[in-house]
């Protein structure tokens, strides 16, 4: 398994203010969840006890996948400040 | 740097549209701002695949492909359809002679973008990095700046040209397009693999900086989309690329689709002792000339992803040369504005009519119907089955008297695909690719 092993090898400089923001309210009204596994920085879970989705934008890749499939406008979508967020850097 | 509102233009996203178009203006003498998010250009990049030639950054750069860092020269490109029990390929292998016009280049994009935007300083450009805009100065109904975050923290232009990616926040708050739907866009999602040069050379038969890419159908588990994996000189890029209306509607996880297709026997062989080092997603513009929008307005102008300018048609996949050429032409009709001092959205409408007689949107409107033929399920899963299926029972032998092909072919259609569909399909299939 690859899967695992992937998320842990992304690079960030993390802003201590979130870039993206999650309207629970509106999220509730939400049937399908997509940004549950469509996310591919799995930053959107669902909680059974807290009965809604959970969000942490730290490990956000920055694709807006979230933004074009989430049809409640639960989400305040920003780019993270500048020099922030994900890092690709590799040489 | 220079004093705030001493810019002719502001160029928002240091990416291949944005570094091309601030050159461009650059080279004409008029003084620009590039702006970049990232805290270098291509700090914020995943492209995982090929570059096909395009002459436009030569017509700024003379020795543009002599000096620009690409990774290797593609010449050997491999489709692979996946069946049940087997895949089947075809391979166009261009001699390392052919001209370049034949080939393509694989980038590594943080390195590529980070030099082109240095070729762009040395012009005069204004780089501005990690320069998140947070949104547009509008004054008597034409664009007239950004915002950079803070109330009051504006840096002003005439016109701005915003080649702000995919997303394109811009567009839509300048009122050019209402935001792109999951339909008209594509999930990419890109795993980088490390493997000595000469083994990469070894493995995928390559010599010198020679490379090559792998298209693989039928891995995405009906999800409209296909498998890559592309040579960069010492890494593998390995991905997949799904759109995201049929991702959403199939319920799974594109990491888990990875972890099969990495995992798969037509991938397997070729990362066989590679180390996983990085990993990465992006969306990007698939919903050919259907989805580009109204590309200028008072006071602004887009290029690149950010303007829709990107497809792919099932054997092309087209978005730097189409994003680099838009820069460039959005360039010329931003001096040719700023010039007749009227930047008004009629006057740059011009850069709309431009593109049309470019490659640019010709290409796109050739292959508009490649484009919707491509957002058809059947194509990526009961189609790879099929040719599955039929290639198994040709190479089948069993002892068993061998049949013609037109009847494997039945035999394998059947109860997957009905005859009539088919014929309808290669219909629109031909009205599509052939004529």
């Amino acid at each position: 398994m690859v899967v695992d092993e992937l998320f842990d090898l992304v690079s960030y400089r993390i802003h201590p203010e979130p870039h993206i923001r999650l309207d629970h309210e509106r999220c509730q009204a939400c049937t399908h969840r997509a940004c549950t596994f469509v996310c591919p920085a799995r930053c959107y879970t669902w909680s059974e006890e807290r009965g809604r989705v959970e969000f942490a934008y730290e490990t956000c890749l920055e694709c807006g996948t979230c933004l074009l499939l989430c049809d409640q406008g639960a989400l305040d979508w920003h780019y993270p400040h500048g020099g922030y967020g994900v890092r690709f850097r590799l040489t | 740097m220079n004093d705030r509102g001493d810019f002719d233009a502001i160029v928002v996203g240091a990416g291949p549209a944005g570094t091309t178009a601030a050159l461009t203006l650059a080279q004409k003498g008029r003084r620009v701002a590039l702006l970049e998010r990232g805290e270098s250009p291509g700090s914020k990049n995943m492209f995982g695949g090929m570059m096909a030639y395009c002459p436009t950054p030569e017509r700024l750069l003379p020795d543009f492909w002599e000096q620009a860092p690409w990774e290797r020269a593609v010449t050997k490109r491999v489709l692979t359809v996946v069946g049940e029990a087997s895949s089947t390929s075809v391979t166009f292998h261009a001699d390392a002679s052919a001209e370049r016009a034949l080939t393509g280049f694989t980038l590594y994009r943080p390195l590529f973008d980070r030099w082109y935007a240095q070729q762009a300083e040395k012009q005069g450009v204004t780089l501005l990095c990690g320069c998140r805009v947070a949104g547009l100065l509008v004054r008597d109904g034409a664009v007239r700046g950004v915002n950079l975050g803070s109330p009051g923290d504006d840096l002003e232009a005439p016109i701005i040209i915003a080649c702000d990616g995919t997303l394109s926040l811009l567009a839509q708050e300048a009122g050019l397009h209402a935001g792109f739907k999951p339909s008209q866009l594509a999930l990419g999602i890109r795993a980088l693999y490390r493997l000595s040069e000469a083994e990469i050379d070894d493995r995928f038969g390559l010599t010198g900086r020679e490379g090559a890419t792998h298209e693989v159908l039928g891995c995405t588990d009906g999800i409209r989309g296909g498998g890559y994996v592309y040579t960069q000189t010492e890494t593998l890029s390995v991905g997949l690329v799904m759109h995201l209306d049929s991702l959403k509607q199939r319920g799974l996880a594109p990491y888990d689709l990875l972890d099969r297709f990495v995992a798969s026997p037509a991938v397997a062989p070729l990362l066989r002792g590679s180390r996983l080092v990085e990993y990465s997603a992006h969306l990007l513009p698939e919903g050919g000339i259907g989805m580009v929008p109204r590309l200028s307005t008072a006071g602004l102008l887009l290029a690149g992803d950010a303007a829709g300018l990107c497809y792919t048609n099932g054997l092309n996949q087209e978005g730097m040369n189409l994003a680099m050429t838009s820069g460039m032409i959005a360039a010329e009709v931003t001096d040719e504005a700023l010039t007749a001092a009227d930047l008004s959205a009629a006057r740059l409408g011009a850069y709309q009519e431009r593109l049309k007689q470019s490659f640019v949107l010709r290409d796109m409107t050739t292959f508009r119907r490649a484009v919707d033929f491509m957002h058809h399920d059947r194509l990526f899963e009961a189609y790879p089955r099929v040719v599955g299926t039929l290639m198994e029972k040709i190479y089948r032998s069993d002892g068993q008297p061998k049949q013609k092909i037109g009847k494997l072919g039945r035999e394998a259609l059947r109860d997957v695909l009905p005859l009539r569909r088919v014929i309808g399909d290669l219909i629109e299939g031909g009205r599509a690719f052939l004529w």
